[in-house]
């Protein structure tokens, strides 16, 4: 806009001139303080993101020789796969079902804490320790509280009566598996989401909330109609870095089922790490990779609209 | 041999470390000490804890004789070797050497050295030849047999003799079995059955080798054959009739049927030559256990799985004859038995070491089966994809309304691709 607007103004004065050519150079001032950025984009980011699209598209061996170029046949071997299906669609629900229950759950935290009660500092730092455990040790420890033969959960279970014998088997059978997993997932994504939308409701105004009550509003219509709007920028980012975080979660679902039976809890990012180092197809993960990737970069896209939404 | 293969949060670990550890290997790579020598690297297979210190002090009792060699061995942990020589080798970072549970595919990109360049010949000649046989790819032998293992079928004694049943011979007996355990000692498990994906491709073969199945029949990948199929069946008539533990296809070895066994809550399963050894120093267990042939369907021959992991070396500019010297320096009668010793329980590949070792009382009885032992597929490019493939989708024909046949036809699918 600005440069726009001085290159117009520059106009009249180039046409008055004596006609010499001034050749514009870029500016290389700023290239010493953005320069080690850029390296860092083009080294973590383009060159890897490269390197994938590179690798989909070639023949690699079993010992991960490549062997030459061949086209799309990395994608249609993994679109002819009959379980790839199975494995889409439980993306799918993992991501929806995933983020929308932690949100749902995180907005009654939100309030909660935002509310003044004796001990909510307490309750606020220990909302911060599943998030700041690794995931992988909370995994593994939800792992073994759900063990067909050890698990605690089981044992609670049974001496509540709830269950009809001692040994439920929750991470075996993959109809029940999976919900576990979504579950955990849940868990561990409940404090960033509950902190970014408590971070959201200490923005919103006081005083509103006071007109509010003044012009009669019930503190239900006050939340439907200053909350809820109010929240809204805070909602958007928190669901769709959810998004991008539960779609790319990993550690879950490998540290408690890997995935099986089968790839009966699969999804498609510990799918590709099987097509990688199980199946030794190093082509066809990488064109499973470009597809989630493309995934993810919808998601971004989809991100960055909000934010330009945000300024408007 | 995946045999040591633990729990599920060093796999997971071995996920993130793999690049970091990728990097680190290639570090320890680049030509170090040796003064206008040769530098060898190894990369190594984790079968205890032992084998670091092991391999430590034969590296440095050998650069002691050969000074003008510089070699370095890394051991990695079952979970994690995959990943590490694969990445190594698309980076274009091969080891010198490795040991690993599969050769054929590196041999058939013409990465490999024949055995007879990684090992003098005196040391060939001491090998045994069924594992020779073993390690070649289209009739060149490629790699050389480590060492072994075989199995057996063990059984807690006092839960049989409470059932009042003799150790199994057939599948039969093995549902009789059950079934008396079942009525005389509820909440036994009578047959631990893991399915999972630590060791799916043994537990599997075992059973099916016992009714004249196989993966592959010398031609042709024969995953999807009426024999293997007939198998599933049958294992899956045991978890209907809660003969085993539920869903045999989450249940993992290490983690599961052994420590179960360990417990003295399982009457009976497919154990390793180096079952005992973990039974006495892992679990510090007091069952009384027993092992007889593994059982096989009526009418039809026992078998047992013979496992053999390999040595194998990289084709590099000059590393051939340091190679072949640490090799051979490995396998000088001593040096090998401290090897066998490190790695706990395991088979020799050689006559020699055999000899002495066939009156170790443990060690007799799976060393009497073995003329009945079928092995894995080893020599076909395809059995590591195969091996994968088996591990990972062989327990979901255990899922109700899973079509078995197709769970065969996809696995066959990944050899013959």
């Amino acid at each position: 806009m600005t440069e726009a607007r001085i290159a117009r103004d520059q106009k009249p004065t180039k046409a008055g001139s004596t006609g010499a050519p001034r050749r514009r150079l870029p500016d290389l001032g700023p290239l010493p303080w953005i320069g080690p950025a850029l390296l860092l984009i083009f080294g973590v980011v383009l060159w890897p993101a490269f390197e994938m699209l590179r690798t989909s598209v070639l023949e690699i061996s079993r010992s991960g020789l490549a062997k030459g170029f061949i086209g799309l046949e990395n994608f249609e071997r993994l679109f002819a796969d009959p379980d790839l299906t199975g494995i889409l669609t439980r993306t799918l629900v993992w991501v929806f079902v995933a983020v929308s229950v932690t949100i749902l759950v995180s907005l009654g935290l939100a309030s909660l804490l935002n509310a003044a009660f004796p001990g909510r500092r307490l309750v606020r730092w220990a909302l911060i320790i599943p998030w700041a455990a690794s995931v992988v040790m909370t995994a593994t420890v939800w792992r073994w509280m759900l063990d067909g033969f050890y698990g605690i959960i089981n044992r609670i279970l049974f001496d509540l009566g709830l269950i009809g014998g001692p040994i439920n088997d929750w991470l075996g059978d993959p109809s029940t598996a999976f919900i576990w997993l979504m579950f955990v997932a849940i868990f561990v994504s409940l404090p960033f989401t509950t902190y970014v939308l408590l971070a959201g409701l200490q923005s919103i105004p006081r005083d509103i909330y006071e007109a509010a009550r003044v012009d009669g509003a019930t503190g239900w219509q006050a939340y439907v109609g200053i909350t809820l709007p109010m929240l809204r920028p805070a909602l958007l980012v928190a669901a769709i870095i959810n998004m991008i975080n539960v779609f790319n979660s990993f550690p879950i679902i490998w540290a408690m089922t890997k995935g099986g039976p089968g790839s009966l809890t699969d999804t498609t990012t510990t799918h590709m790490y099987k097509l990688a180092f199980q199946l030794l197809d190093v082509g066809q993960s990488a064109a499973m990779a470009v597809v989630n990737f493309t995934v993810i970069l919808l998601f971004v896209l989809l991100y960055l609209r909000v934010v330009d939404w945000r300024r408007a | 041999m995946e045999e040591v293969r633990t729990d599920m949060t060093k796999r997971l670990t071995g996920l993130v470390t793999v690049g970091a550890a990728g990097l680190l290997a290639v570090a320890g790579a680049v030509p170090a000490a040796a003064q206008d020598g040769t530098s060898i690297e190894m990369i190594a297979a984790q079968y205890t804890v032992d084998m670091q210190p092991y391999f430590d002090d034969l590296a440095a009792r050998f650069m002691e004789e050969n000074p003008d060699i510089d070699v370095t061995v890394q051991v990695v942990d079952w979970n994690n070797i995959d990943q590490v020589v694969t990445t190594r080798i698309a980076t274009g970072e091969p080891p010198d050497i490795a040991n690993l549970n599969y050769f054929a595919a590196f041999a058939a990109d013409d990465l490999l050295y024949a055995a007879d360049q990684i090992v003098d010949e005196a040391t060939v000649n001491d090998l045994i030849q069924g594992f020779r046989d073993n390690s070649k790819y289209e009739g060149v032998e490629y790699a050389v047999p480590d060492l072994a293992s075989d199995r057996l079928f063990f059984y807690n004694k006092a839960i049989l003799e409470a059932a009042g049943v003799e150790p199994p011979s057939t599948w039969s007996d093995v549902k009789a079995a059950c079934a008396a355990i079942q009525e005389s000692q509820p909440g036994i498990v009578p047959l631990a059955l893991p399915l999972g994906p630590e060791e799916a491709q043994a537990e599997f073969l075992i059973w099916t080798g016992g009714n004249g199945g196989q993966y592959f029949d010398g031609e042709n990948w024969v995953v999807n054959s009426a024999e293997n199929l007939e198998t599933l069946e049958f294992l899956q008539e045991l978890v209907d009739a809660g003969c085993t533990q539920p869903n045999p296809g989450s249940f993992d070895r290490t983690a599961g049927a052994f420590t179960l066994f360990a417990e003295g809550v399982v009457g009976m399963l497919n154990g390793a030559i180096f079952l005992p050894g973990e039974l006495e120093n892992t679990y510090q267990s007091d069952v009384d256990w027993g092992v007889v042939p593994f059982p096989a369907a009526d009418g039809k021959e026992s078998i047992t799985l013979g496992v053999q992991d390999y040595f194998f070396g990289f084709k590099k500019e000059g590393n051939q004859e340091a190679i072949q010297k640490f090799l051979s320096f490995l396998f000088i009668p001593e040096n090998y038995a401290a090897f066998l010793e490190a790695a706990g329980g395991f088979l020799p590949a050689t006559v020699s070491a055999g000899e002495s070792m066939s009156e170790d009382e443990f060690l007799a009885p799976f060393i009497e089966v073995l003329p009945s032992a079928i092995f894995y597929p080893s020599d076909q490019a395809a059995w590591g994809s195969v091996q994968g493939a088996i591990q990972d989708g062989i327990g979901a024909a255990f899922v109700p309304g899973a079509d078995k046949q197709q769970i065969l036809d996809e696995i066959n699918a990944v050899g013959e691709g």
